[in-house]
């Protein structure tokens, strides 16, 4: 009896255990095709079909709110770059009709869109209707950074993104609010606890895993596919400008806590000097923009606003870096028919050059241009009556947009290394007496002028 | 395989050779067998570690994408769990209410709900609503009814509170002088049996339902005048209906998903949480054609007075050319029923933790409130700035519409204000006039950004000052001598009787007579003479066009203007300086008109209506108009009366200044 035993037992073991190896396979399988639905209908060969629904769930969305009366314009990078390819076209047609899906189908896991918040009142008709319609949605909230610099203010979170899932399908809604400082912002997504993290493959999104920064665009109607949808004018000029949208909002909490150890400076003189700094900044933010000169707050003014959201009022000066290959000879006259006149000019083009322009009452431009080297960047110095070059030195940086005293601008990215570079680990502290040629911590001493260069090379006005 | 065993019948050693050949056929087999079971097991192993491995990979890779794909994304603050109430089933809940002469306390099920025992204050009938099905505080309220009235608003309090609900009494102190039979009457038919006979200094206390049973109640009678009853504490059993019959049935539509938000957590707001047609919370007034002020953010300072905001936004909301999306109210503190209202009628509301006290505080919250306007609407140039405790005329939207040009282009105006200090219902008379006044009303008014970001914000008064914003806006470091808009007849009335600055006296004497526009789409005239320079020539006119009043006569007396309509008449009282008040004030005072400060005034003039003939006072000789006094006239002076004995020194010092 053991053997039969033994045999009908291995027997039933070998057909669990491919039962199991079934099992296992299609759990798999399953998986898969949840985690990933283009691939698994690739598998199933049902390309066609996956492209139309894509095109659907566009044209769906696209009734769903418009039905609703809510402007929204198209800002997805693939669908955008496929339209720019053809811009000249769709431009001088706009209502043609197209022969073949070419953009709405092309494949992808989500299309993009934007929305102007101050457009909408955020009714909530909009998700019942797009509920009836067969629309899973997904809204991600957050506090709102217009208030955050604000002492105890607590006030509703705002929407910041919203997800509407059809099918296989999902359209992504950014929401893009303005702030001061005449840009759009958008927010990082952030999902809360209780959110369900496999609702979409958030990994692939295109906007969300910062918070950006943007121009307000000019928009443009179009028929693409057949669908009517608003896109930015100039597709390129905007996938250009996402490639760089990335914000950092200002630390106000430890701002807030160093004024707390160390409190403002009310006085009359450094309400004044705010004033005068902040006009500079904004007139010197002007100009250079209209050159299309990218800069960014350097030194004092880039440490005010790491420090404590606002300007330095003992820094007397405004200070912005610049990178010598985006350097342009007109940013002298530029500046001078702003009402800038040129106060000194240090060092030539090819090394060391610093530029600074008169504001009103004795506050100066500063504008140091930066040299790119493999590992780390510098900008010079110069003394004027002995001819020294100092040389500083930074760790590589990108930059990021930030909002400072109502103007969208540039800082490094990599602020902290760039602040501690120049002003040591202690530059919480606040210091009164500085020397630019001693007390910075990356400064270096860098030769001396060669005499027959100094007429050139030291231009003080 | 019962063949392969062997089999005890057969003889081995006969048929030998067949034997061992079956023997050896079946060692064969058995080999064979083992090999199979061999085979087997070692499938069956290799399938297990394959399923294994697979389960393995599966998890990882399942766990894998989804840290991965969450991990940027996920919320900083993700470990903080949510709080979760458990579903309490209770039926029953316990309640004790305590009544004395120094202290009352109301306790539901344990918890504390009111505990009173602060020295002068909270005398009178404490009332406290319940949520039938819930067991929630919806409304707390004190009426003081030793004093006079006090009962009047008790009875509309109850009469406002929904059927259903559970009412809570208790009295601190003392509660029956003033008690009147018509509130005795509204206690007794809620089921009170001592109500009608409470008298002075007795102790009560009261719980049952409007409409309904009652739970019980306790009373004890004071035993001579000069003492009080005994405390009493009365300890009884609610029972709680279900939800469904403590809510109405309205049509389920967003408003009224608001309204029930609501309505079962505040009570005491009337007919808006009425179930038989409740009052509206949506008014659509008509838009205004060319809104110039659509766009322009509106920022209501609130604090913790419920009441009056939901009043406020009501008639907020029903002025032509309201624009809801631009209204944010901002509540000093953490005030659960204002927000309550702000979300009763869909607007957004923002929270601000107190900083500092009294004035500074209002002065701090009028600063966040204003900042916060500016940055959620970065691209406003102007924010209308208005009270909790205003009534919204039906045509402000158009009156600042019409006049908001002039605050963009005249850079000597500081302000366009609805409000009209000397205004009163005997001193305004024509919806379309404007005024150009040298001091800040406020109550209603615009506020240019570039004034805001430029000079105020950045010297704002410091938590540590206990000044009034208002008072340093009027300060001369401020103003630098530019001007505030005003018309005749105010765009809003103030309401409050409870406030900071505020009682009911004061109410009484300076803000309940004072005019308030209810014609809708005035069009205001001569907008363009309101710009600086033709301001003047405008005056000019008025005043060649007056006629001088007999200055013999007592311009307090009704016989001073004579008994016309639509004229205009000049007076000339005397005001040696700039600064010398003495005969306006007493002026203003006997004209029944603001006469704790000088307000209104522009060059020394003022202009305001008696008898429905426009007045205009000069002030002879500062005023640059004193030339338009004829020779023959002497300028009035009222002498101030005698100071008491004991006068507050400050006061007489300042008066001793002016004159």
């Amino acid at each position: 009896m053991q053997k039969i035993n033994k045999n009908v037992v291995l027997a039933l073991l070998s057909l669990t255990s491919l039962v199991f190896l079934l099992f296992q396979l299609y759990y798999y399988k399953f998986y898969l095709s949840q985690k990933n639905g283009a691939v698994f209908s690739k598998v199933r060969g049902s390309q066609s079909g996956q492209d139309s629904t894509r095109w659907h769930v566009v044209r769906k969305f696209l009734g769903l709110i418009s039905s609703h009366n809510i402007p929204v314009y198209l800002i997805d990078p693939l669908i955008l770059g496929l339209v720019d390819k053809d811009i000249e076209q769709i431009r001088s047609s706009p209502d043609g009709p197209s022969p073949e899906c070419k953009y709405f189908c092309a494949p992808r896991d989500f299309t993009t869109f934007a929305l102007l918040d101050k457009t909408w009142k955020h009714e909530v008709g909009l998700f019942r209707t797009a509920e009836k319609m067969g629309f899973q949605w997904l809204k991600i909230i957050n506090k709102d950074p217009r208030l955050d610099g604000m002492d105890d203010l607590s006030g509703v979170e705002i929407p910041l993104h919203y997800i509407f899932k059809l099918a296989s399908h999902a359209i992504h809604l950014v929401v893009f609010y303005e702030r001061s400082g005449n840009y759009l912002w958008h927010g990082p997504l952030r999902l809360k606890q209780h959110m369900d993290r496999k609702f979409v493959p958030f990994r692939k999104l295109h906007f969300g895993r910062y918070p950006g920064a943007y121009e307000k665009p000019e928009l443009l109607l179009v028929s693409i596919d057949d669908l009517k949808v608003q896109i930015p004018k100039n597709p390129s000029s905007f996938l250009e400008e996402m490639l760089h949208s990335r914000f950092l909002e200002c630390r106000y909490r430890e701002a807030r806590a160093f004024f707390q150890l160390y409190p403002d400076d009310a006085s009359l003189d450094a309400v004044e000097f705010r004033k005068k700094a902040k006009s500079l900044l904004h007139l010197a933010a002007l100009t250079l923009n209209n050159l299309g000169v990218k800069f960014w707050l350097s030194s004092g003014t880039c440490l005010g606003w790491y420090r404590q959201c606002n300007v330095i009022p003992h820094s007397k000066d405004v200070d912005l870096g610049v990178f010598i290959k985006d350097y342009k000879a007109d940013i002298i006259p530029a500046f001078q028919k702003a009402g800038l006149p040129l106060k000194h000019k240090f060092g030539k083009v090819e090394d060391s050059l610093e530029l600074s322009f008169q504001g009103e009452d004795d506050v100066k431009l500063d504008i140091f241009f930066f040299y790119e080297e493999d590992d780390h960047i510098w900008n010079g110095g110069t003394q004027a009556k002995s001819g020294k070059k100092f040389k500083y030195l930074f760790p590589k940086f990108t930059l990021c947009w930030t909002e400072f005293v109502e103007l969208k601008v540039h800082v490094p990215c990599e602020t902290r290394q760039y602040v501690e570079a120049n002003y040591g680990p202690d530059w919480k502290v606040p210091v009164k007496t500085w020397d630019w040629k001693s007390s910075p911590s990356n400064v270096q001493y860098n030769g001396v002028w060669p005499v027959n260069e100094w007429d050139d090379v030291i231009q003080i006005y | 395989m019962d063949e392969w065993k062997p089999n005890p019948a057969i003889k081995p050693h006969k048929k030998r050779s067949w034997y061992l050949a079956w023997k050896y056929k079946l060692m064969n087999q058995r080999a064979l067998r083992k090999l199979c079971q061999t085979g087997a097991v070692l499938f069956l192993l290799v399938t297990v570690i394959v399923n294994i491995k697979l389960i393995l990979d599966t998890r990882r890779a399942a766990y894998e994408e989804e840290e991965e794909s969450a991990q940027d994304y996920d919320d900083e603050m993700l470990n903080v769990e949510v709080p979760r109430h458990p579903v309490s089933n209770k039926k029953v809940l316990d309640v004790e209410v305590y009544s004395s002469r120094s202290k009352v306390y109301v306790a539901v099920d344990g918890t504390t709900v009111l505990e009173d025992e602060a020295r002068e204050q909270g005398r009178g009938i404490h009332v406290i609503v319940l949520n039938q099905a819930t067991g929630h505080v919806m409304a707390k309220r004190v009426f003081d009814t030793y004093s006079p009235h006090e009962d009047e608003a008790m009875v509309l309090f109850l009469n406002m509170v929904a059927r259903g609900r559970i009412l809570i009494f208790t009295i601190k102190d003392e509660g029956s002088f003033h008690l009147k039979d018509t509130a005795k009457n509204v206690l007794k038919s809620l089921g009170s049996q001592v109500a009608p006979f409470l008298s002075w200094r007795d102790m009560w206390t009261f719980v049952g339902k409007k409409g309904g049973e009652v739970y019980g109640e306790k009373h004890a009678k004071s035993p001579a005048l000069s003492t009080w009853g005994d405390p009493v504490l009365l300890k009884t059993e609610v029972h709680l209906t279900s939800v469904e019959d403590a809510e109405c049935r309205w049509p389920d539509t967003e408003l009224n998903r608001r309204r029930k938000r609501f309505c079962s957590k505040v009570e005491g707001y009337g007919s808006v949480c009425s179930c038989k047609d409740p009052t509206p919370i949506e008014f659509n007034p008509d838009p205004l054609k060319d809104n110039k002020v659509f766009d322009v953010p509106v920022a209501v300072i609130a604090g913790n007075r419920p009441n009056y905001l939901y009043r406020m936004l009501r008639s907020l909301l029903s002025a032509q050319g309201v624009n809801p999306q631009m209204i944010t109210v901002f509540i000093d503190g953490y005030y659960e029923e204002p927000m309550d209202v702000v979300e009763l009628f869909g607007l957004s509301g923002i929270q601000h933790t107190p900083i500092s006290i009294k004035n500074a505080r209002v002065s701090q919250h009028y600063k966040a409130s204003l900042t916060a306007t500016f940055n959620l609407f970065p691209d406003a140039k102007f924010a209308v700035v208005l009270e909790e405790d205003l009534d919204i005329s039906v045509d402000f939207f158009s009156f600042l519409s019409q006049s908001i040009h002039l605050l963009e282009e005249d850079e000597s105006l500081y302000c366009v204000s609805a409000w009209n200090d000397q205004g009163y219902e005997h001193t305004a008379e024509d919806p379309s006039l404007l005024y150009r006044v040298e001091t800040m009303p406020g109550l209603g008014w615009v506020l240019r950004k570039g004034l805001y970001k430029d000079e105020l914000e950045p010297k704002w008064p410091t938590p540590e000052k206990l000044w009034d914003w208002d008072m340093w806006m009027r300060m001369p470091e401020q103003r630098k001598g530019r001007e505030c808009i005003i018309p005749d007849i105010s765009r809003s009335y103030h309401f409050g009787i409870v406030g900071l600055n505020m009682n009911g006296y004061f109410h009484e004497a300076y803000f309940k007579k004072h005019k308030f526009n209810t014609v809708p789409n005035v069009q205001l005239k001569n907008v363009e003479s309101l710009r600086k320079d033709a301001y003047e020539a405008e005056i000019h006119r008025l005043l060649g066009e007056a006629e001088v009043l007999d200055h013999s006569k007592n311009p307090c007396e009704d016989s001073f203007v004579p008994d016309t309509e639509g004229r205009v008449y000049v007076m000339f009282i005397r005001m040696e300086q700039e600064a010398d008040f003495t005969t306006w004030t007493q002026l203003a005072k006997c004209l029944h008109i603001w006469d704790l400060d000088v307000r209104g005034n522009h060059k020394g003039l003022w202009r305001l209506f008696r008898k429905k003939n426009h007045f205009l006072v000069v002030g002879v000789p500062a005023s640059p108009y004193s030339s338009k006094k004829p020779s023959s006239v002497t300028p009035i002076y009222i002498e101030p009366p005698a100071k008491e004995e004991g006068a507050v020194a400050v006061p007489a010092v300042a008066a001793a200044e002016q004159t």
